[in-house]
């Protein structure tokens, strides 16, 4: 008997359109809405590691290449372990550990010399944040991690640690001590009121945790948030917060009148690529870090005193080679004066200082000042001033910060050209070489600090 | 029909005494039941880490199992000679190629319930007994048995006309491509610099090669707690569509083999 | 005669890096019922594909056959032939009856007496219960005889059954075929075993290089045998003079040796040697074998094709 052959491969045209059809027009979709492996970036992978990847026991792989990626932390090979910080991330993108260590790593561990971390891979830190919690929205890790990173690392751009904090709080598995961060993030945004609000709405709920029965942490948590109000009430109350406009209490407030820092500075070049700067603040004895940035000019999504941090969304596995941005935050005055060398020659890849202008800039915000100094500058600079050249209040809406910005060109940094046997000397207005003590000047009495006599 | 079952059941009584498949098998369950030993990852991910573990385990020894079972069925009943004194008996040739793949895939889905029985049993062993994990496990081995049913069919069709050695290359090459090829079509898909005529293609493509990552189910079961919509609507959609392919490609196969000599 | 096979023309070609070969070349053949046929032909000459041809497993490329009247692949033959195929392996993990069973169900027979008689007809009635592994060579053939007899075939095809036997096996096989004869079967069977095919065979053909060679009944074929007279004490002058056609003649220090065909009376040398006074030691008639037909045949065919081939 001979089988109908035409008939058959008519039907079997017919079985491959309605195979498809299924396929594309129904299968697929669900899937990919149902049981698609999320946050799948095929970017900065090799072929291998994608069908790797398919193959099968891909949270196996990624936990195998993560134990591996231990010994690289372990040696200090931080270049080899980035790759497997983004392969890892995306065979499991439901890793957080991976993600929230990872992110860690890229925006911490890249330092100079001098410890400064290579803030070029910030970007790329925010980037894997978001991505992590994009791939894990159901709980609170990668909100408070990435937001962390602008509260603690960025240490600008409050609004975003305010945003980050407050999708991780929406998240019913945050633990509520760390609710609290997201009070100081307000406050370090200016939002008092939420701040203060946060504050007894967490303290209500440990109040109420520990009425049921609570553990010791509810206790602590409750006794931790009361003392908070105590002392936010306080602080809020001594820097007229609570002051109707244009009133004048019968004791002034401790932000009136405003105090002028005194901030001068002067930059030199001894080296190619040092930095010496020597700078004056009227703050003693301790507790003023200013902001230093040595940038080029062009630097992309750069602004006055830092960057737009989040303007990229890609994880990029190498920094931007031929730029330059270094960022020290740890201006420090000691009894007035600072006087500190940066030195980038010893990072020529960290700074490789190609460009042809840059931009030096100092920069003060008083919102993470040490409450000691906030006390008198108040969160947003109130009880702060500064010449005009120096004061801000444009470059950080609704903030009275301290900034200023020199230029400088390639041949001075690098001192060649016309700089080759010439020490370029910047000096801000009204910076003095040898400033002698003078019994007129108005010196910071710090509030709660004792004054030297 | 009675002739199709008895050639199935002969297949099946010899695939599950093949030596070669029962070392693959031993060496899965082996490793299925070391798998929870292996503590040295991370803690959070561990039992995503296990359930991933598990789950590769079971797919990737079915595609074994199932490309290696597949390749020779038909090429050692010729090398045998056993193939003639079934058809000169009145046997037709489809009957004869239905009756190998049914027996086939009896031998797979045997293996794979076998396997599924020691992830139930090593999963409840490790984090106790708990029905409606069970019940979320068994989906994965499930579903992959008619991803191999279509890989099988897959080799089948070839093993009409190739080599078991190039069917072996073929038929992986095809397990692979149709379960990557998917992804490589959705970022076709969604990258606007694609240009038109390669997402014509991509789709043509697409439409053509079994997707098996359609099978590829596992993901809310190593990490639980996402929301799955329409989940019996998609099951009977992609094991409809197993049985279209499976179908599509049996007839092919008995078209190549009805004009074979062997 | 009803012909159980008929072969008219019969092509078969493949094929190769040299151009087309026709395995089976132009044959014509033609079986009677009950008869045991062989099919005789050195290995590669093209039985097993004739044989396959017949069976419907692989098609012709021109030319005509039918089996039990119908056009090969019809469904319909199937039910009535069967095949032991040269050197089979059967599912090794079944024993005997299992496969008995399995080739019952491909006919829809699902008759255990009958299987067990069958295991009994080929002296396997205590081994049914083991496995295929466990069977000898001898025992696999016989379970394959069995497996064939199943559908109660009137035609029958065996390809080199007896090959690679012992003696003894090789004389079980023989006696089976043979009781196959009284039942009427038609047995077709392919060899290059000539004293089995010479003891059990009716008629048969030999193929060389897909082409008939010769074919017809064996006892037509095997006509012509010779004598071999051995004398001594023959003078050398009568050794000399004995020059009948196609006749061998040696001699060596007065004892002569003559091997001549039967068609030629043999008195007139017996008589030359006698009136010589030689003494006749042995006359000794040798009747025409298989094999010298079958070596006679194939170097012919070869030697003639050799030379057209030239042409």
């Amino acid at each position: 008997m001979r089988i109908p052959r035409t008939k058959l491969w008519t039907l079997v045209g017919g079985i491959f359109l309605a195979q498809g059809a299924i396929q594309m027009f129904g299968a697929l979709p669900l899937w990919n809405q149902n049981y698609k492996p999320k946050g799948q970036v095929s970017s900065n992978l090799s072929p291998d590691q994608m069908i790797l990847a398919f193959a099968g026991m891909r949270e196996m792989i990624a936990n195998i290449l993560w134990v591996r990626a231990d010994t690289f932390f372990d040696q200090g090979m931080y270049d080899a372990v980035l790759p497997i910080i983004r392969l890892t991330t995306w065979l499991d993108p439901r890793a957080i550990d991976i993600y929230a260590t990872g992110m860690w790593h890229i925006g911490y561990n890249f330092t100079d010399e001098q410890s400064r971390s290579d803030r070029r891979y910030i970007p790329s830190a925010l980037a894997l944040g978001a991505e992590g919690s994009r791939n894990n929205p159901e709980t609170y890790e990668m909100f408070f991690e990435t937001g962390w990173i602008w509260h603690h690392k960025i240490a600008d751009g409050f609004p975003k640690a305010v945003y980050w904090m407050e999708e991780a709080r929406k998240r019913p598995d945050l633990p509520p001590a760390r609710g609290n961060i997201l009070s100081m993030a307000y406050q370090r945004n200016g939002e008092l009121d939420k701040a203060l609000d946060l504050m007894y709405k967490q303290y209500d709920a440990a109040a109420k945790r520990v009425l049921e029965g609570g553990e010791y942490g509810d206790r602590n948590q409750r006794d931790t948030v009361g003392n908070n109000i105590n002392v936010m009430l306080g602080r809020m109350s001594q820097r007229g917060a609570f002051a109707k406009p244009g009133e004048k209490p019968p004791v002034p407030f401790d932000t009136d009148p405003k105090f002028d820092v005194g901030f001068t500075a002067q930059v030199t070049i001894p080296e190619p690529a040092q930095l010496r700067i020597r700078a004056t603040w009227n703050v003693r004895p301790v507790g003023t870090r200013v902001r230093v940035i040595l940038r080029d000019a062009d630097y992309p999504n750069a602004i006055p005193g830092g960057m737009v941090w989040d303007a990229t969304n890609e994880v990029a596995l190498d920094p931007p080679k031929n730029l330059t941005y270094m960022q020290d935050d740890n201006l420090f005055f000691r009894n007035r004066r600072a006087d500190k060398t940066i030195d980038m020659s010893r990072d020529p890849t960290m700074y490789p200082l190609v460009s042809d202008k840059y931009y030096l800039e100092f920069y003060y915000n008083p919102r993470i000042a040490p409450p000691h100094i906030q006390d008198k500058f108040s969160w947003s600079g109130e009880g702060m001033t500064a010449k005009p050249e120096f004061l801000n209040t444009e470059i950080r809406e609704g903030q009275r910060v301290v900034f200023y910005r020199m230029e400088l060109t390639r041949d001075m940094l690098r001192r060649t050209g016309d700089w080759l046997d010439k020490v370029p000397v910047f000096a801000t207005p009204y910076f003095e070489e040898d400033r002698v003590r003078n019994t007129d000047d108005n010196l910071i009495q710090v509030p709660g600090i004792l004054a030297e006599p | 029909m009675s002739v199709i079952l008895s050639i199935a059941s002969t297949t099946l009584g010899e695939a599950i005494r093949r030596r070669v498949l029962l070392v693959i098998l031993l060496i899965a369950l082996g490793s299925l039941i070391i798998a929870p030993g292996l503590s040295v990852l991370q803690p959070r991910g561990q039992q995503a880490a296990i359930t991933s573990l598990t789950m590769g385990i079971i797919q990737m020894t079915s595609a074994l199992i199932a490309i290696v079972l597949t390749v020779y069925m038909i090429p050692n009943e010729i090398e045998r000679r056993t193939i003639y004194t079934i058809l000169c008996k009145p046997v037709q040739r489809w009957q004869f190629v239905v009756g190998k793949y049914l027996g086939a895939v009896a031998a797979l889905g045997m293996m794979i319930f076998f396997m599924t029985l020691v992830l139930i049993f090593v999963t409840s062993l490790n984090s106790g007994f708990d029905i409606a994990r069970v019940q979320e496990l068994v989906k994965g081995p499930f579903m992959y048995f008619w991803q191999m049913a279509i890989l099988s069919a897959v080799a089948m069709m070839f093993s009409t006309f190739v080599t078991p050695l190039v069917n072996f290359f073929l038929s992986s090459g095809i397990f692979i491509a149709g379960t990557v090829f998917s992804s490589v079509f959705q970022s076709f898909m969604e990258n606007r610099g694609t240009n038109e005529l390669t997402k014509t293609l991509a789709s043509a493509v697409q439409y053509i090669i079994p997707n098996f990552a359609l099978y590829n189910v596992q993901n809310p079961i190593i990490n639980p707690g996402q929301e799955i919509v329409n989940e019996f609507g998609y099951y009977l959609q992609s094991v409809g569509y197993a049985l279209l392919y499976v179908v599509g490609l049996l007839v092919v196969a008995i078209l190549i083999f009805d004009r074979r000599e062997v | 005669m009803e012909a159980a096979i008929e072969i008219k023309q019969l092509v078969k070609t493949y094929k190769s890096k040299i151009g087309d070969i026709n395995v089976v070349d132009h044959i014509d053949l033609e079986v009677g019922k009950g008869e045991i046929f062989g099919f005789l032909g050195p290995n590669g000459a093209g039985k097993t594909t004739t044989i396959k041809i017949l069976l419907g497993i692989i098609y012709a490329d021109g030319g005509d056959a039918r089996v039990l009247g119908r056009e090969v692949g019809d469904m319909a033959i199937h039910k009535k032939i069967a095949y032991l195929p040269e050197k089979p392996y059967y599912y090794e993990h079944m024993t005997g009856i299992e496969i008995l069973r399995f080739y019952a169900s491909l006919f829809k027979i699902k008759d255990e007496a009958k299987l067990k008689g069958l295991l009994e007809r080929v002296n396997l009635a205590n081994d049914g219960h083991k496995t295929i592994s466990q069977y000898s060579k001898g025992m696999q053939q016989r379970i394959g005889l069995a497996q064939s007899l199943i559908n109660d075939p009137e035609l029958l095809f065996l390809d080199e059954p007896t090959g690679g036997l012992d003696p003894i096996a090789h004389i079980e096989i023989r006696d089976l075929i043979l009781n196959m004869r009284e039942e009427g079967k038609t047995v077709f069977i392919s060899s290059h075993e000539l004293s089995d095919v010479e003891r059990i065979c009716d008629r048969v053909a030999i193929i060389n290089k897909g082409r008939i060679a010769s074919q017809g009944r064996l006892e037509d074929l095997l006509k012509g045998g010779r004598y071999e007279i051995t004398a001594s004490g023959v003078p050398e002058g009568l050794a000399k003079s004995i020059q009948e056609p196609d006749t061998l003649v040696s001699f060596k220090d007065g004892r002569l040796i003559v091997d001549m065909p039967d068609t030629t009376s043999p008195n007139a040398v017996i008589e030359g040697i006698l009136a010589a006074k030689g003494s006749v030691i042995s006359v000794i008639p040798r009747r025409k074998r298989l094999e010298d037909l079958f070596v006679e045949t194939v170097r012919q065919k070869n030697e003639e094709e050799k030379a057209g081939g030239r042409k």
